[in-house]
């Protein structure tokens, strides 16, 4: 954990996107070579004033240490080199892993409810509703959830701006584009389920639009408040000497 | 300034390889031994060290460890094999630029 001397530091670095173990390790590189420098010109006669105000000195402003880590484009997080990965493909591939397992878990749980337990459509029990809720899980959750999750990684890391707009516009319009349905009842004794992703562009219809406005809405407006406190505050502090 | 500074590219990873194909150290040995052998005429940001040596990490030419000494955490950076033939590529260089500067200034 920074001390109060490279706290400022510390919260540049990772506003900067640098990854977060290079800033925890430099950070307590910086602390202990501090102390060193300090118990070096404590040996020499300097008042500890003095000497730490030396060693401030030779170590490097805060600025100059930013602008060096920063500069560095090995030491960002991974988010930060690729971000088309972190913010579009990797959220794309999780919503598509999601929307595949919650209709795999909805045929599980029909399964066992038919074989194991021998419910049926006229005893069907709490199955409808669980079906019910992995559905709604799958079409309308599992966006708000993935992109909201890129979102969050891109505040963390300082993301530009552009690439979580891009990966939960895209989220929402693959996530709208999802559909599935059960059908269970004495006429349709054995059950009937089918889920996909269908494309129907430009025409995507008022539900699928009302679900990529969901989506866009819920994490896009809080994730763009966020975003503009953060940068209102962050005025780089001053590196101090004592 | 801007023409030292641009002289100076490169010359903190030599002498940071340099000095770690003897032995491994910590920052603060690496800054001091820069500053004993250089007799001072190079004066690096000691804090400067410290990404160079991430960056050096980060490409495999050094590796890091975490040694306890007297009480205290440091962190030891040892060379790579293939850091030692970044080093050897980087002497090189560095003798061709010395040797071509040093032939014109003695023409002159």
């Amino acid at each position: 954990m920074a001390t109060q001397r490279f706290e400022g530091l510390s919260r540049r670095l990772s506003r900067a996107g640098i990854a977060p173990r290079h800033v925890k390790r430099l950070i307590a590189e910086l602390e202990t070579h501090f102390v060193d420098l300090v118990a070096e010109l404590r040996s020499t006669g300097l008042s500890q004033e003095e000497s730490q105000s030396q060693a401030a000195v030779r170590l490097g402003t805060e600025d100059v240490l930013a602008a060096n880590i920063i500069g560095r484009p090995e030491l960002q997080a991974w988010a930060r080199q690729w971000p088309w990965l972190a913010f579009v493909l990797l959220p794309l591939l999780i919503l598509s892993v999601q929307f595949v397992l919650s209709m795999a878990a909805a045929a599980g749980v029909f399964s066992f409810s038919t074989r194991v337990l021998g419910l049926t459509p006229v005893h069907a029990g709490v199955v409808l509703w669980v079906m019910g809720a992995l559905q709604a899980y799958g079409m309308w959750i599992a966006p708000i959830l993935t992109a909201g999750a890129a979102c969050f990684l891109a505040l963390r890391r300082g993301a530009p701006v552009a690439w979580p707009i891009v990966g939960c516009a895209l989220i929402a319009l693959v996530g709208a584009s999802t559909n599935a349905s059960f059908e269970w009842s004495p006429a349709v004794p054995r059950g009937a389920m089918s889920g996909g992703i269908g494309f129907n562009l430009p025409d995507i219809g008022t539900a699928k639009a009302l679900r990529v406005t969901l989506t866009l809405f819920s994490v896009l407006a809080p994730f763009l408040w966020l975003r503009a406190k953060r940068t209102g505050r962050s005025k780089p502090a001053r590196f101090k000497a004592s | 300034m801007a023409q030292t500074a641009s002289l100076m590219s490169g010359v903190p990873e030599l002498l940071v390889l340099r000095l770690l194909s003897a032995r491994e150290m910590y920052g603060y040995e690496l800054a001091r031994a820069i500053r004993e052998s250089t007799q001072e005429a190079i004066s690096l940001g000691e804090g400067v060290l410290y990404p160079a040596l991430h960056a050096l990490e980060s490409r495999g030419f050094v590796r890091a460890r975490r040694r306890t000494v007297s009480g205290r955490t440091r962190v030891y950076y040892a060379i790579t094999p293939k850091g030692n033939r970044r080093l050897e590529e980087l002497s090189g260089e560095w003798h061709r630029i010395a040797g071509a500067v040093r032939a014109i200034l003695a023409e002159t």
